[in-house]
């Protein structure tokens, strides 16, 4: 290759980097994606500042639902695993915390906190072995009907193993009387502080999930997605990808679920059942499975709603819960999928704000008088 | 021992309510490969449909035709709004009828309060019949009845009429049986009106034994699927065969090991799930 | 020489249907051999057999000496299998660009890394680059590729076949739906491709056949019906009579 070629190659493939999508199918790039965080994550932090305290808890739970539904958004969205138990993990997380403080005494949010993760994943490792078998490419039926009323199935189960073992679970009525978290040294967190915690380990959380979305690994994901025929053939280990995905979105559920155990001071059983799943597919189609973020801004608008709704219409909540659902699947342009929820919304009007004000900007200097022209 | 024949009349006629119950679901799942997560949601309203018109003019046989001729309408409702639109998108039908249940199952909520109504079993068909020193309830053997009537009914077009045959050409392969010139989509919608009006009429005759409570749709959802995967589909035979499966073993299980029992059916579910997930006697999906 | 692929007896039945009947055949390293048959033949289902997406109901196929006949999809392609698809199959969600980086990381062990962004990876970029320079089809790297033209998706899933850089290339109707001089531009890219690649290629366009192949298979109801040369090919009456009916051929009747 002549020395001319080889550097227009190396400038081509520089400028190509930052120029080629890096984001997911929507076409975010990293400096948007990065944009956005930024300023909700200023939001948050000096959010307590200005607000009564009942708020601050309901940004926690938004905080809390963002994450259980970003973690299934990793399967249901990127990989295409549709699943309607993720509240098993989210379960997990919590009664594994609960039951770590009530029952063994083990105060330190930390332990529980890794005893937790510990357990999600094995439980999704062990639940995912015979999830797989029914679906997939060479695996059973592409239809996935099966593996859908397996997850369904999972989170049943869970649920009535909780209920059944009384000692352990407090049966159908759950442990409660969770004390305030304990991180290690001063007294337990106030509310306000638990509040940072959960931002912290928030943005701790995302930020390997996007990590982990934007690798190699994320994108043979989302090949898997679109095609998993083709990954076969290109070479890659489908079964293995889909596996792992799942442990990773459950571990992260987990954690999600030990946060909410401490938030609300209590577990019961429906945490492992439907109940919990629906809200968890309900937020990641809500705010749209294309742009990372979506499921975030899907929690947001859900709670909003929901704190709304228990003010107003208490009685109404599952019907308006069921009415969001349908309007969220019946308000997907299925054709144009990738506009899909509110999530490519926010970013579209991100991306509109991105070019207006520099636009507005620029045009206040140029119509200032400028010395060096003539007139 | 003698007890043990009660308890088996007992497990035999809730096994013919779930038959009832999962043929519908049988009939839409196998047949149009729609995934109807709101059919739990539907048996309810059948029986407070029911249960409202028995309360309004006593007449059971007239609350069963109300009931399913309300279901089939409600049916048709689901399926011109939505579902027609998620042809074949199946994690989209499944939440999407989830929310539908949600929606129904406040709806009955509302009209009908929040607490539980028995209903009586008709006039006529109550009391028991004595053999020896047992008794078998009436009404337990009238819905045994029922449910081998509806199953022979159902069994008999499966095999042996047009209508069967195209239904079961269309699941082996729907685009060759269009292409013959069979209106299929017809055939499907009315087979899906057929399951719809199967939950009405089942809600109404199951309801004295299973009750009518507000949250009576989850739990009839779980067994309905519980039955349907652990007996296979597109046969009708195979859902008459969960239905036993589970019917029993539930109904046996709560008499003699009531701890364990709650959890008896999901393990046979899950197992029947991934080791013959067909079904016992189901058409090969794998 | 060994062949560099080998089958023999295979065959796969559909309940009563016999798909493919005891096909025996080898390819020589190098070689360039053309599978043509009627529509149904069974030229695809020989392909999946191959390839492993069928499992075959009877006989063995043997890559490089070693039976393959049970492994999987995936792992043929490790071992330097691979195959575009007649039905054009691509990511359609994602980019021009993420399409071929995907492809080209199947057989690389980047492609468990987790944590470094996929775009930072100056090595994959410059290689995509370099993929999709070849293919002609750069400036389209930032299409999302459920919106190009039917012929710049057939590129793109030419040169998906090609990232692995396979010893054995199998085309299953590459030039599928493309107008004249599409498929001219094909047949030069695949006369292209140097000695190291062995192609096997399903086709039903004659002057690509001929262009291209040194040696033809005709396949029949699943089975092999004739084999040869280009020439003995063309002058064979059975084959006139099963296929090619009345195509005008360079040179025939």
């Amino acid at each position: 290759m002549s020395d001319e070629r080889k550097r227009s190659t190396v400038e081509t493939a520089a400028v190509a980097a930052p120029d080629a999508v890096a984001g997911r199918r929507f076409g975010a790039t990293t400096m948007q994606d990065a944009g956005v965080v930024t300023v909700v994550a200023i939001i948050v932090l000096l959010l307590p500042l200005f607000i009564p305290s009942f708020v601050s808890s309901l940004v926690t739970k938004i905080m809390i639902y963002g994450l259980f539904a970003t973690s299934l958004n990793i399967i249901w969205g990127y990989a295409n695993i549709p699943s309607f138990g993720h509240a098993a993990f989210f379960g997990a997380g919590a009664y594994t915390a609960a039951i770590l403080v009530i029952k063994l005494g083990i105060t330190s949010f930390w332990l529980g906190l890794l005893v937790a993760i510990v357990v999600s994943a094995a439980i999704a490792a062990i639940l995912g072995i015979p999830a797989f078998r029914v679906f997939g490419v060479g695996a059973g039926a592409v239809n996935p009907i099966y593996f859908l009323l397996a997850t369904i199935a999972f989170g049943e189960l869970l649920s009535r193993v909780a209920i059944t073992i009384r000692p352990v679970t407090g049966g159908s009525t759950g442990l409660s009387g969770v004390p305030k978290a304990h991180i290690g040294f001063g007294s337990a967190l106030s509310e306000k502080q638990f509040y940072y915690l959960v931002f912290v380990l928030g943005v701790i959380c995302l930020f390997l999930m996007y990590r982990i979305l934007s690798s190699h690994y994320g994108y043979a994901l989302r090949g898997i997605h679109d095609n998993e025929k083709r990954m076969q053939a290109l070479g890659y280990n489908t079964w293995l990808y889909k596996y792992t995905s799942w442990i990773i979105a459950g571990v992260f559920g987990g954690i999600a679920g030990v946060l909410f155990c401490y938030f609300g001071s209590s577990v019961i059983p429906s945490q492992f059942a439907m109940a919990t799943s629906d809200i968890s597919f309900l937020l990641v189609i809500l705010g749209g499975t294309t742009v990372f973020f979506g499921p975030l801004v899907g929690s947001i608008f859900y709670v909003g709603i929901e704190y709304v709704v228990s003010i107003y219409l208490p009685a109404r909540w599952p019907l308006i819960f069921g009415g969001l659902i349908v309007i969220a699947i019946m308000a997907t342009p299925l054709s144009r999928q990738r506009y899909q929820g509110l999530g490519p919304g926010v970013l579209l009007l991100w991306r509109w704000l991105g070019r207006a004000v520099p636009r507005l900007w620029r045009r206040e200097i140029a119509e200032a008088p400028s010395p060096k022209r003539g007139v | 021992m003698s007890q043990a024949l009660v308890t088996g009349l007992n497990g035999l006629s809730y096994a013919f309510i779930l038959f009832l119950l999962a043929a519908g679901f049988s009939l839409t799942f196998g047949v149009m490969g729609v995934l109807n997560l709101a059919h739990g949601a539907l048996y309810m309203l059948g029986a407070y449909i029911g249960l409202q018109v028995i309360a309004s003019v006593h007449q059971f046989w007239a609350a069963v035709v109300v009931a399913a001729i309300a279901l089939a309408i409600v049916g048709y409702a689901l399926y011109w709004f939505f579902l027609k639109k998620l042809y074949n998108k199946v994690p989209q039908q499944g939440v999407l009828t989830i929310g539908v249940s949600l929606i129904i199952a406040n709806v009955v909520l509302w009209i009908w309060g929040p607490i539980s109504h028995t209903m009586m079993s008709p006039r006529g068909l109550t009391g028991a019949v004595h053999v020896g020193s047992l008794g078998f309830p009436i009404y337990r053997l009238f819905v045994v009845g029922i449910g081998v009537l509806v199953l022979a009914l159902l069994w008999y077009m499966q095999d042996r009429t047009r209508v069967g045959a195209i239904i079961r050409a269309g699941m082996d392969n729907r685009d060759m049986t269009v292409s013959l010139g069979i209106n299929y989509g017809l055939v499907s919608t009315c087979v899906f009106l057929l399951g719809m009006a199967l939950a009405g009429v089942a809600g109404v005759i199951g309801a004295p034994i299973t009750g009518a409570y507000p949250s009576m749709g989850d739990n009839l959802l779980l067994l309905t699927l519980i039955v349907v995967v652990v007996g296979g589909t597109g046969y009708i035979q195979g859902t008459m065969l969960g239905a036993l499966v589970i019917g029993m073993l539930d109904t046996f299980g709560k008499a003699y090991i009531p701890s364990v029992a709650l959890f008896f059916s999901w393990i046979v579910f899950l197992a029947v799930l991934l080791l013959r997930p067909s079904g016992l006697i189901g058409r090969k999906v794998f | 020489m060994a062949p560099l692929l080998e089958t023999k007896e295979l065959s796969v039945h559909f309940g009563g249907l016999a798909a493919v009947r005891s096909v025996t055949f080898g390819i020589e390293p190098g070689e360039r051999l053309a599978l043509i048959g009627p529509n149904g033949a069974g030229k695809t289902t020989l392909f999946n057999l191959l390839t492993g997406q069928l499992k075959p109901s009877g006989g063995k196929v043997y890559f490089k000496d070693q039976d393959i006949t049970n492994a999987s999809v995936f792992s043929r392609t490790h071992m330097g299998m691979a195959r575009s698809f007649q039905i054009t199959s691509l990511f359609p969600e994602q980019s021009v660009m993420v399409n071929a980086m995907i492809g080209l990381q199947g057989v690389e062990k980047s492609r468990y890394a987790f944590f470094r962004p996929i775009f930072k990876d100056r090595v994959l970029t410059s290689a995509a680059q370099e993929l999709l320079e070849s293919a002609e089809i750069w400036d389209l790297r930032d299409e999302v590729v459920s919106s190009l033209a039917y012929g710049q998706q057939r590129k793109l899933e030419i040169a998906l076949s090609l990232a692995s850089h396979p010893d054995l290339l199998m085309l299953d109707e590459p030039s599928c739906g493309l107008t004249a001089a599409e498929s001219a531009d094909i047949t030069k890219r695949v006369r292209a491709l140097g000695k190291k690649i062995t192609v096997l290629m399903i086709a039903h366009d004659m002057d690509l056949v001929f262009g291209v192949a040194e040696r033809v298979i005709l396949l029949h109801y699943g089975e092999i019906a004739c084999e040869g040369t280009c020439d003995e090919i063309r002058s064979n009456a059975l084959v006139r009579e099963i296929y090619m009916g009345s195509r005008k051929q360079p040179g025939g009747v």
